[in-house]
C-alpha cells in the first residue's frame, strides 16, 4: 500500500478558540457529554434485552461530528452509517425519542421501525445501515440542492474508512465533482472495518489526500481527537464547497474506545493499544481546555455531565414506559399517501 | 375528442413531457437520454425542449446515479431514471432494494421516495442471457415497490403519468421489441389508474392471463380458438403490484379454467404468485388444474431457435389452453 504522512488542516488553537463564542463551546461540551452518556447507557439498556439487533456506539469520536454542526450549522443535509445516534441528537432528535427507537417502541423517532441503525431527524436522511449505500442518497440530497438552488445550503456525508473503498463511494466522488455538487464527504477514520485495520483494507494512506486528487477536488485532513481543528477545518470546507460550487473530501482521523459494535470483543487490539487511544479521549481533550481557559471549572464541567446523564436515564424512563407498536399498524406506512395535487 | 395514432415510445414520450410541464421538480435522467435522445429514442427531443437541467445524461455508474436519484427524490425532487436495459439495473441493486423501498417504512414515514425507475424489460432480439432478464419477480418480491407494465401506447402513456404522480416508488417496465407498436390514442390528456387489470377480450370457456409483450401472442391464441368455437378471455395485468386479483377472480369464477402466460421464468415468477391467489379465492370454482406458460429454466441462449423455443410463444399457448380445456 501507498503509506504517506498526514498533512493535517493547520489551525491555531488560541486563534480558533478566540473565534468561537463561548456559549457556544460550553454547549459543544455538553452535546459530546450527552453523546457519551446516551451511548454508555444504550449500551447498558442492550446488556439488560431492553434493545435488539446491532448497536454501533460514537463513544470517541464525539469530536468530529459536534465540532461539524457548530461550525457549519443544522440546515444542511445530512446522512450517516449505522452508526447513527450521535447525528441524530445534533441534529435536535431527543433522547426521549431516540431511546424509545432503540427499545423498539412506538414513541421512536421511526416509530420502531427502524431501531438502532436506523436514526432520524428532519434534517438526517438515515442512519443507512449497507457499507457505502449512503453515500449515492447524500450525493443526491446535494443534487437536489443544486437544481432548487438552495444557497448556503450543502449534504454532509459521514462514513467509514471501511465505505472509502466501496464502488458507491467511488461513483458518487465521479458524480459529485463533475456536477459540481455541493457535498462534503467525511471519512471519519476510526482505523477499524470491523476486526480489519483500514491500513489492511484500504490501499492508500491517508485516504482522503490520495483519494481527491484523483477526482480533481479538495481534501481535508482533521485531527478527529481535537474540537479545535475539526472546527476549523470543517468550517473552511463549507466556505470552500459553497464558494467553488465543488464536493470536499474530509478524513477525520480518530480511534473508536468500543468493538465495531457492542457484539465485538476487540480481540484484534491491545488492551494497551486501547488505552492509549482512550487517553487521548476528546471530551477530556475539549473539557481541559475550557478549564484552562476559565470558562468553566471542573466541578461545573462534573455537573454538566451529571445532567446528560439524568436526561439519559429519564430517556430510558420514558422508552421502557413507552407503548410498543400496536400490532394492527405492522403493514401501515409501507406507501407514502398520495400526494395533495399542486 | 381528437385522437392521435403514436407508437408505445411515442406515448411514453408524451407523458413524460406533460408531467414536467405540469411539475418543475421532474427531470429525467439516465445513459443517453438526453444529447443521444435515448437508447431507444423514448427521450427524443427531450433535451432540446426542457435543458440539460431537466434532461441529464448519466456517467455508467448505475449505482450512483439510481441512488443519486433515490437521495433526490428524498429531498424534494421528483426524479424519472431510465435504465437502459432493466438488466443494468442489477448494478444498482443495493440502490434500489436497500433504500428505494424501504426507506419510507424503515424511516417511519419520514422521507418518501416519489421516483420512476423505467426502461426495457425482458428478452429483446438474440442480446442473450445478460441482457434478456426479466426483473418483475424479483422486484415484485420487495415491499414498497409499485410494478407496472403496460402492453400498448394507451396504457404505456395513462400509466407513467400515474407511475410519476403515485409519490412512491415504482418500477415501470417496458418492452424494446414494442416500442414501435402504434395505436391509436386520445390527444387529450388522460390518466390510468395504478392497480387496475383489464379484461382485454371476453370469453366464457377460459381465462388467458399476461401482461406486457406476451399479451400479443395470447390475442392471437384467443382468435385461433375462438374459429374453433372456443372462446377465451384474456386479461392485461397492466399493473402487477398492487395486484388486481379481484379482476381476475371474477373472470376465473365465470370460466373455471385459467391459463398463466410470462416472459420470465417459472420458478417463483408473477404467475407462480397469480396462480397462488386464484386457487386461494377460486378453489371451488376451477374444473382443471392451473398451467404456466413460462421462460424455461435456462439462462437466455443466444441462438435464435433456442431463444424462440424458451420464450412464451402463440404455440405453447394454443397447447396449454387444449390441456386446461380437456
Amino acid at each position: 500500500m501507498q503509506q504517506e504522512p498526514y498533512h493535517f488542516f493547520p489551525s491555531d488553537a488560541e486563534k480558533v478558540f478566540s473565534q468561537i463564542d463561548k456559549g457556544l463551546l460550553k454547549e459543544a461540551l455538553g452535546q459530546m457529554y450527552l453523546i457519551r452518556n446516551f451511548e454508555q447507557r444504550g449500551e447498558a439498556a442492550y446488556q439488560q434485552g431492553k434493545v435488539g439487533g446491532f448497536y454501533h456506539s460514537y463513544v470517541g469520536q464525539e469530536a468530529i461530528q459536534t465540532a461539524c454542526l457548530a461550525a457549519c450549522g443544522d440546515k444542511h443535509w445530512f446522512t450517516t452509517t449505522y452508526r447513527c445516534h450521535a447525528l441524530a441528537l445534533l441534529l435536535g432528535s431527543t433522547p426521549n425519542a431516540m431511546m424509545a427507537e432503540l427499545y423498539g417502541r412506538a414513541t421512536g423517532v421511526a416509530k420502531g421501525l427502524g431501531g438502532s441503525m436506523h436514526m432520524y431527524a428532519d434534517r438526517l436522511l438515515g442512519g443507512l445501515a449497507i457499507v457505502g449505500g449512503h453515500i449515492p442518497i447524500a450525493t443526491g440530497a446535494a443534487f437536489s440542492i443544486k437544481y432548487l438552488k438552495q444557497k448556503g445550503l450543502a449534504s454532509f456525508c459521514f462514513l467509514g474508512d471501511g465505505a472509502s473503498v466501496q464502488g458507491a463511494f467511488h461513483e458518487s466522488l465521479n458524480l459529485a465533482a463533475l456536477w459540481n455538487l455541493p457535498c462534503i464527504y467525511v471519512i471519519e477514520n476510526n482505523q477499524w472495518g470491523m476486526g480489519t485495520a483500514a491500513t489492511r483494507a484500504v490501499c492508500v494512506k491517508p485516504i482522503a489526500e490520495h483519494f481527491a486528487k484523483a477526482y480533481g477536488i479538495k481534501s481535508y485532513t482533521l485531527d478527529g481527537l481535537d474540537f479545535f481543528n475539526c472546527y476549523a477545518g470543517f468550517k473552511e470546507a463549507l466556505h470552500e464547497c459553497l464558494t467553488t460550487s465543488r464536493p470536499i473530501l474530509i478524513e477525520a482521523v480518530a480511534e473508536r474506545f468500543r468493538g465495531h459494535s457492542i457484539s465485538d470483543p476487540g480481540l484484534y487490539r491491545s488492551k494497551e493499544a486501547l488505552q492509549e487511544t482512550i487517553k487521548r479521549d476528546p471530551i477530556l481533550r475539549l473539557k481541559a481546555v475550557l478549564i484552562e481557559k476559565g470558562i468553566l471549572t471542573e466541578e461545573e464541567c462534573e455537573e454538566i455531565d451529571r445532567e446528560k446523564r439524568e436526561i439519559v436515564i429519564a430517556a430510558m424512563k420514558f422508552a421502557d414506559e413507552s407503548p410498543w407498536p400496536d400490532p394492527i399498524t405492522l403493514e401501515e406506512g409501507v406507501f407514502a399517501p398520495p400526494e395533495e395535487k399542486k | 375528442m381528437g385522437t392521435q395514432i403514436i407508437e408505445i415510445r411515442e406515448a411514453l414520450r408524451q407523458a413524460m413531457d406533460e408531467e414536467m410541464a405540469r411539475d418543475s421538480r421532474i427531470f429525467i435522467l439516465g445513459e443517453e437520454v438526453a444529447e443521444y435522445n435515448g437508447a431507444y429514442k423514448v427521450t427524443k427531443g427531450m433535451l432540446a425542449k426542457w435543458g440539460p437541467e431537466r434532461v441529464i445524461d448519466t456517467p455508467i455508474a448505475e449505482n450512483g446515479f439510481a441512488g443519486l436519484a433515490i437521495g433526490a427524490a428524498q429531498t424534494g425532487l421528483r426524479p424519472i431514471v431510465e435504465f437502459m436495459s432493466w438488466n443494468f439495473s442489477f448494478v444498482a441493486a443495493d440502490q434500489l432494494i436497500s433504500n428505494a423501498c424501504k426507506a419510507y417504512y424503515m424511516s417511519g414515514g419520514r422521507f418518501s421516495v416519489p421516483v420512476v425507475f423505467r426502461g426495457p424489460n425482458g428478452a429483446a432480439a438474440q442480446v442473450s442471457c445478460q441482457h434478456s432478464h426479466c426483473v418483475e419477480a424479483i422486484y415484485g418480491n420487495l415491499p414498497g415497490f409499485i410494478v407496472i407494465s403496460p402492453s400498448n401506447a394507451y396504457d404505456a402513456k395513462g400509466l407513467l403519468k400515474s407511475a410519476i404522480r403515485a409519490g412512491n416508488p415504482v418500477i415501470f417496465l417496458e418492452n424494446e421489441l414494442d416500442y414501435g407498436e402504434k395505436m391509436e390514442i386520445p390527444t387529450e390528456e388522460y390518466v390510468v389508474p395504478i392497480g387496475q387489470a383489464k379484461v382485454v377480450r371476453e370469453g366464457k370457456h377460459v381465462t388467458l392471463i399476461s401482461y406486457c409483450r406476451m399479451l400479443k401472442f395470447c390475442r392471437e391464441a384467443a382468435e385461433i380458438l375462438s374459429k374453433k368455437g372456443i372462446s377465451v378471455e384474456v386479461i392485461d395485468l397492466r399493473t402487477i403490484k398492487p395486484l388486481d386479483i379481484a379482476t381476475v377472480a371474477a373472470s376465473v369464477r365465470k370460466t373455471h379454467r385459467c391459463v398463466l402466460v410470462e416472459e420470465g421464468h417459472i420458478f417463483a415468477g408473477i404467475s407462480a404468485e397469480l396462480g397462488f391467489q386464484i386457487q386461494q379465492h377460486c378453489f371451488d370454482d376451477l374444473d382443471s388444474p392451473l398451467i404456466r406458460v413460462c421462460q424455461r429454466e435456462t439462462p437466455m441462449p443466444y441462438s435464435k431457435g433456442l431463444e424462440r423455443e424458451t420464450i412464451p410463444n402463440t404455440d405453447r399457448i394454443l397447447a396449454a389452453l387444449t390441456e386446461v380445456l380437456k
